[in-house]
């Protein structure tokens, strides 16, 4: 498919970049390794007062925390460098060189920029969620992982579909660069699991920004949580985000080029 | 002869919002704001046969670039129609884009920390080349621009002459029959533009390609473009031949001699534009360059008498300062 091979080349790109700047892998290392001890004193910290978090016990917070890891490098290797260089193409302009190519626009933005280092998070997390899996004894099914990775898979189109919402609006406010900020600091609270957070919060960390699918309901997978019900709830729900973002892309861009004045 | 593009009563207005200086208004215009409509393009038709080259040529803020984006598919029409290759631009059909490009001189799209030659795969990649064809035209491109040495250093160690080479070379790989090109030379030295502009023409005779240019530098248009198009707040003031251009707008004409005896009186001949010692510039009017041409060769002692038509520049430069009343 011609959409697959032009991802793929951007990707080869995004990684031939990458090796420009070696030493960003050191500090990548360092950061993770910072971000896991840190998480791992807060887990112990906790659990040196009480035996259970709104009930879950260490071993699957260990589970969430390395899904809650693995997604973010997935957010911040693929997904929120794209949508800064589609605000920063907004503001000087540079969209139009996008917007002359045969090719979908909506793909060609989402896909040209890769943060190869980002990806030391993904194999980290990878890492956490195998010890937290040796530790409640290999107890997945098979019908388990496959609700586990697809609940990776809708998590991930869930934030980029929230991503992709937030940055169009730049078409109309050219302005947006905030919103990094804004993410990076709702998506601290996927950490633990959103049920532990009163009603108000955890409806907002489901349906306005998307941690709840992103972490909670993968690591309900992992720890044999997910109900059929609620897998089929998220994938609605990314079926709707996906063609909901997209009319929403069509119209910024129509916004962009002069044809809704 | 086939038309590459035709544009008929084009028109782009866009909103603008408005406000008075200062804190008040800026705070009332959070609630409440004023637009005000600008007609950066104004009702203008053209058309360009297949192959030729045409010059765009408008003061800034005259509308060029607002015209070129149209043709290109960025821009939505207010009114009129424009058709290139026989396709509605702003449809942004894939056919149409594969067969266009668009190169703008002050922004470029080649990965900045990479050699060129990278991201001349990626064009690949979008226009779904094949690898044989490509790499024959590229190799093709980087030997006519004598680049070869340079498409493996990363972009950013460029000059920006250099960083222009390539970018030109990544606009065409894919062998467009439509060339936009906005001010492709701004920013650089005389042999590389120079350089820029002897490419776009061997581009243009070998695949016979339609080339609207927009330039700064009339240089680049004299060189180029036998037609050129004059646009002036958002109208067209001229198209036609660039020699009928300057008999068109220019009212004078340049007579420049040597004086042997340099203490004469010149004015009765007409307005001295420079005068460097011995060596007289004269502005006249059209009309009375041969009268005035032979009163000096009668009433004066000069040497090395020439009578010239002004220099292009100046002449756009006279027909830019017409006001918008007048276009």
């Amino acid at each position: 498919m011609n959409g697959l091979r032009l991802a793929w080349s951007y990707l080869r790109i995004g990684i031939l970049n990458e090796f420009q700047y070696r030493a960003n892998l050191y500090i990548q290392i360092l950061q993770t390794f910072i971000a896991l001890a840190v998480g791992l004193i807060g887990l112990q910290l906790v659990f040196d007062q009480t035996t259970q978090l709104g009930g879950w016990s260490r071993t699957e917070l260990l589970a969430v925390m390395g899904v809650y890891i693995l997604m973010g490098g997935v957010i911040r290797a693929a997904i929120q460098p794209n949508m800064e260089r589609l605000m920063d193409d907004i503001r000087n302009g540079t969209l139009d060189f996008a917007l002359t190519k045969p090719a979908d626009a909506q793909l060609l933005v989402s896909v040209r920029e890769f943060r190869l280092w980002q990806t030391v998070d993904v194999l980290t997390g990878a890492i956490v969620i195998g010890v937290a899996l040796a530790q409640l004894g290999w107890s997945l099914s098979a019908l388990s992982a496959l609700g586990f990775l697809s609940a990776l898979v809708m998590g991930a189109a869930l934030t980029y579909c929230f991503w992709l919402m937030i940055t169009t609006t730049a078409f109309w406010f050219i302005r947006v660069n905030d919103i990094a900020n804004l993410f990076e600091g709702l998506y601290a609270a996927g950490r633990w699991p959103v049920d532990i957070y009163p009603l108000w919060l955890r409806t907002g960390l489901t349906f306005l920004v998307p941690v709840a699918f992103a972490v909670t309901i993968p690591a309900s997978a992992l720890t044999g949580r997910l109900t059929f019900l609620t897998w089929l709830g998220a994938l609605g729900l990314t079926v709707l985000f996906l063609v909901v973002s997209r009319l929403f892309w069509r119209r910024g861009l129509k916004n962009y080029s002069g044809a809704s004045a | 002869m086939s038309l590459a593009v035709n544009v008929s009563s084009l028109t782009k207005h866009y909103q603008v919002p408005e406000r008075e200086a200062g804190l008040k208004a800026a705070a009332q215009g959070l609630f409440k704001r004023r637009y005000r409509t600008v007609k950066a393009v104004d009702d203008i038709s053209f058309q360009i046969p297949t192959g030729e080259v045409v010059g765009f040529l408008g003061p800034n803020g005259a509308g060029k670039t607002t015209t070129l984006k149209m043709l290109s598919g960025l821009l939505h029409p207010t009114g009129g129609s424009a058709s290139v290759l026989d396709f509605e631009p702003f449809r942004r059909s894939h056919d149409f884009l594969r067969q266009i490009t668009l190169v703008m001189g002050n922004r470029n799209q080649l990965s900045w920390d990479l050699p060129a030659l990278d991201s001349f795969d990626l064009q690949r990649a979008i226009y779904g080349l094949h690898a044989d064809e490509f790499k024959k035209t590229r190799d093709e491109f980087i030997e006519i621009l004598e680049v070869g040495s340079l498409v493996k250093q990363p972009v950013r160690n460029l000059s920006l002459g250099e960083r222009m080479k390539m970018e030109i070379i990544g606009a065409l790989l894919h062998k467009p029959k439509v060339l936009f090109l906005d001010e492709p030379t701004i920013g650089l030295d005389v042999t590389m533009q120079k350089r820029i502009r002897t490419f776009v023409a061997e581009y243009n005779q070998r695949y016979g390609a339609t080339v609207l240019l927009t330039s700064h530098y009339m240089a680049d248009v004299e060189a180029l473009c036998k037609r050129v198009v004059v646009i002036h707040h958002g109208k067209i003031l001229f198209d036609g031949n660039l020699s009928a251009l300057v008999e068109r707008f220019s009212a004078f004409k340049t007579v420049a001699f040597t004086l042997t005896d340099s203490a004469s009186d010149l004015t009765p001949f007409g307005e001295v534009a420079a005068r460097d010692g011995s060596r007289v510039t004269l502005r006249v009017p059209k009309e009375k360059a041969s009268e005035v041409t032979s009163r000096l060769l009668t009433s004066l002692q000069v040497e090395d008498l020439t009578v010239e038509a002004l220099p292009i520049e100046d002449v756009i430069a006279s027909v830019f300062a017409i006001p918008k009343e007048a276009a």
